[in-house]
């Protein structure tokens, strides 16, 4: 691992092929924002830790995957749930120097990384989504926070950490809204191929 | 085994042991015809193990040399799918600036009956969703984590609802805006119209990087009146945000350069300016340095420009509603603070938009406000009283003569001398005391008392000031100019606002007319005028500013057919380009009266030497 540091400014930390994983212990107020988004490139994954009133501590960011013909066909159906939780939500929890109390995803596929991490994780529901979220009603647990208007869901079967996510989504700053980091991160993994970053990570 | 051989015979019994290939058979059958010896025969064979059966047989498969290259094959290429992954740590906050100060606690309702805002029923439409406010990355920010810095901050809009930091009341949009134009530029001048709020965009910009932990060291310079008003303002608009301002005593002044870690430190800029060689020192850097009035360093050269451009420091904000406040050149020599190298001192007039682009920040309240109360203006022409006109008349003429007999040897300060003695003489008669002005002035003050409202009344001397006072003694006025001590000030303004019977405020455009937050008057008397508009609009903004509920009745007292009225001229046709120096490539060389202006106020033939 690679420490680079800037005075005032943000620290680039650079990971290098089979490091090993940060040991942290886990910051219940801190929340972490998972977004896998698709481009051109592939699939890649933005992962902004925030406090808990949205000021950013960590960010990092993937470099896109793009799954071959065959690739598609040996994974078949599991490629996604492996692409979104597997591949790239686990590697960018691992990778994160600090633990978040809870982790939000925006997209369905993503809550499959409750099973490879020990942090509770939910998905903001975007609006619109409610036919999708009906279409897999016993896979997921619904939660209304008034942090999320749409409200939040977790995978039922880790329908036990209903408590513990309800009590960190309360510690949170009540004008957060946790669907708009993920336009933060967006934004800046745009920022970032355009700039060649993304290509720099691999 | 060997078959023994035994004796045939006739009676021979047949043999148990079956014929051997058949032949045996047709020797029975041909029993009769022939004599059948029984011969044994055993040709029971034996099966001996062979070492060759013994092996396993396998098979060797060969790949076909043609069939396992290109391009008759193709790969399945690499089947395991794998990322890297790149990570940003963000700066942190000192410790004490960890966690905002929490909104102070709602009071608790006072008995009685109350109004009580009943939420809207939904009538299923979305409302439309605002455009965020967030501070963006300037264009010449190139390296992704600086970028970054400023990308993943929250947006400035949740920040400020009372939930997260404590501000007495939410900034407006504008003021947001400009938040986010000052937080992310190391290099930027916010020249707002006086009254927008540029000491609480600045004070919240400053806030919002400390908590970020993006700066901790910064120093603040502002006129010594305003320090005070400045402290106001940053226990309202930062009430978590230590700060230090600088002591009169050398000494103290020393350990506040050098010892103090205080986040942020005030210093007014005579005292930088005495201090200029220490606070020279490359050993005291600051992460922001901030320019309150920085028209103050308009001067190349002066001590404290000087002392200003010597500060070490990694952000330069200056702060000024006229950045132009006489020549455009005074842009130039603010931008050698903002980012020194960046104007050339001679620098046209029309390369300043150009060399300046992205760092400068103007908003009037014509653009913001739509929805501001109006400020109305009213000129009041007085004629003089007759004693006035006597004296008046009397000055003029024997002052115009003696400006003749000097010849070649006037200069600009001796007609200067005599429009001060006819403007003091339009304010009162030196002889009889008389004064229309004051005479107005006592019958509109009498509308405002009756009213409950307050008035500001600004005068360019201080001696008018106290017989004024003395005239509107029922309507119990305050004096704040420069006699007053510092330390009176803040206590005077504090009981203008909070006194219902004081009714008006007497001061001087001098020490009145900046950094006073005075929204709560609703009527703007300008006793005498200033020479200089952006002086007078100062004052006048003292009242009409953000927060002001109501319209402001700006009232310019103003003698007929006396110099006022000729200066007046002239400065009214300089008002109508000066509304446009920032935005406008023609800009007048001065604001102010030039010295051929002020030749021009009287019909005089002499004129200084030249050469």
């Amino acid at each position: 691992m690679t420490l680079v540091l800037s005075a005032g400014g943000t620290t680039a930390v650079t990971d290098t092929p089979n490091a090993p994983a940060p040991t942290s212990t886990v910051s219940p107020q801190l929340v972490g924002f998972l977004s896998i988004v698709h481009d051109a490139g592939g699939l890649l994954g933005g992962y902004l830790i925030t406090n808990s009133w949205g000021r950013p501590v960590e960010f990092r960011l993937t470099t896109a995957v793009s799954p071959n013909k065959v690739q598609q066909i040996l994974y078949g159906p599991t490629l996604t749930e492996y692409l979104h939780a597997d591949l790239i939500g686990k590697a960018l929890v691992e990778k994160a120097s600090v633990v978040p109390g809870l982790i939000v995803v925006d997209a369905l596929p993503a809550l499959a990384l409750r099973s490879r991490v020990d942090v509770p994780v939910v998905a903001v529901v975007p609006r619109g989504n409610e036919v999708l979220l009906a279409s897999g009603a016993e896979e997921y647990v619904s939660l209304a926070n008034p942090r999320s208007p749409a409200g939040v869901v977790l995978p039922a079967k880790f329908a036990a950490d209903r408590e513990l996510i309800e009590k960190r989504l309360e510690a949170v700053d009540p004008a957060v809204d946790l669907s708009e980091p993920f336009l933060r991160v967006r934004e800046a993994v745009a920022e970032a191929r355009k700039l060649g970053v993304t290509a720099r990570a691999a | 085994m060997q078959p023994e051989l035994a004796p045939v015979s006739r009676e021979a019994q047949p043999s148990e042991e079956a014929p051997a290939l058949g032949v045996a058979s047709r020797l029975t059958d041909d029993r009769d015809l022939f004599d059948v010896l029984d011969f044994p025969l055993d040709l029971r064979a034996d099966v001996y193990p062979h070492p060759r059966f013994e092996r396993t047989l396998a098979a060797t498969v060969k790949d076909v040399r043609l069939l396992g290259q290109a391009p008759w094959v193709r790969s399945a290429g690499k089947l395991e799918l794998a990322i890297q992954s790149e990570g940003y740590k963000f700066p942190a906050p000192p410790a004490e600036l960890e966690r905002p100060a929490k909104p102070a606690m709602e009071r608790e309702p006072a008995p009685g009956k109350h109004v009580i805002d009943l939420p809207a029923l939904p009538d299923g439409e979305e409302p439309p969703k605002k455009k965020l406010i967030r501070p963006l990355p300037t264009a010449d920010t190139v390296v992704f984590k600086d970028r970054l810095l400023y990308l993943l901050q929250p947006p400035l809009d949740g920040l400020f609802d009372g939930r997260q930091l404590a501000v007495p009341f939410e900034p407006f949009p504008y003021q947001l805006e400009g938040i986010a134009f000052l937080m992310p530029r190391h290099a930027a001048l916010l020249a707002d119209e006086m009254g927008l709020g540029k000491t609480a965009q600045a004070i919240l910009s400053l806030r919002l990087l400390f908590h970020q932990g993006i700066i901790r060291k910064g120093l603040l310079v502002a006129p010594k009146p305003l320090i005070h008003n400045w402290c106001r303002e940053l226990k309202l608009w930062a009430p978590d945000l230590p700060f230090e301002v600088f002591p009169s005593d050398p000494e103290l002044r020393r350990q506040t350069w050098y010892v103090s870690n205080c986040p942020l430190k005030l210093i007014n800029y005579e005292a930088l300016s005495r201090d200029a060689e220490t606070a020279a020192d490359p050993n005291l850097f600051f992460d922001v340095v901030l320019l309150d009035e920085a028209q103050r360093i308009k001067n190349p050269g002066s001590k404290t420009a000087d002392a200003v451009l010597g500060l070490h420091r990694a952000r330069s904000w200056a702060l000024s509603g006229t950045p132009v406040e006489n020549r455009p050149e005074d842009l130039a020599n603010i931008f050698a603070f903002v980012e020194p190298g960046r104007v050339p001192p001679d620098a046209s007039p029309k390369d300043l938009a150009r060399l300046t682009n992205g760092m400068i920040l103007r908003r009037t309240k014509d653009i913001v406000q739509s929805d501001m109360p109006p400020r109305l203006m009213r000129d009041l022409d007085l004629d003089l009283s007759p004693g006035q006109k006597y004296t008046y008349e009397k000055a003029e003429k024997e002052g115009i003569v003696h400006l003749n007999s000097l010849g070649e040897t006037i200069t600009v300060q001796h007609v200067f001398q005599l429009v001060m003695r006819l403007k003091q003489i339009c304010n009162f008669d030196p002889l009889t005391g008389e004064s229309a002005k004051l005479e107005r002035l006592v019958s509109d003050m009498e509308e405002v008392a009756a009213s409950g409202q307050k008035a500001i009344v600004f005068s360019q001397w201080v001696e008018p000031l106290a017989t004024i006072a003395a005239a509107l003694e029922k309507f119990n006025p305050l004096q704040y100019h420069g006699r007053i001590p510092q330390a009176e000030r803040t206590p005077i303004l504090d009981r203008f606002k909070a006194d219902p019977n004081a009714h008006v405020i007497l001061m001087s455009y001098g020490t009145g007319s900046v950094g006073l937050n005075l929204q709560f008057t609703n009527y703007v008397f300008l006793f005498d005028r200033w020479w200089n508009p952006a002086i007078e609009d100062q004052a006048i903004n003292r009242a009409h500013r953000v927060g002001q509920k109501r319209p402001v009745t700006v009232t310019r007292f103003l003698c007929t057919n006396t110099i006022e009225a000729r200066i007046a001229d002239v400065l009214e046709a300089k008002r109508k380009v000066f509304n446009d120096l920032i935005c406008q490539a023609d800009k007048p060389s001065s604001m102010g009266l030039s010295e051929s202006e002020i030749f021009g106020l009287f019909d005089i033939t002499a004129r200084p030497k030249r050469g």
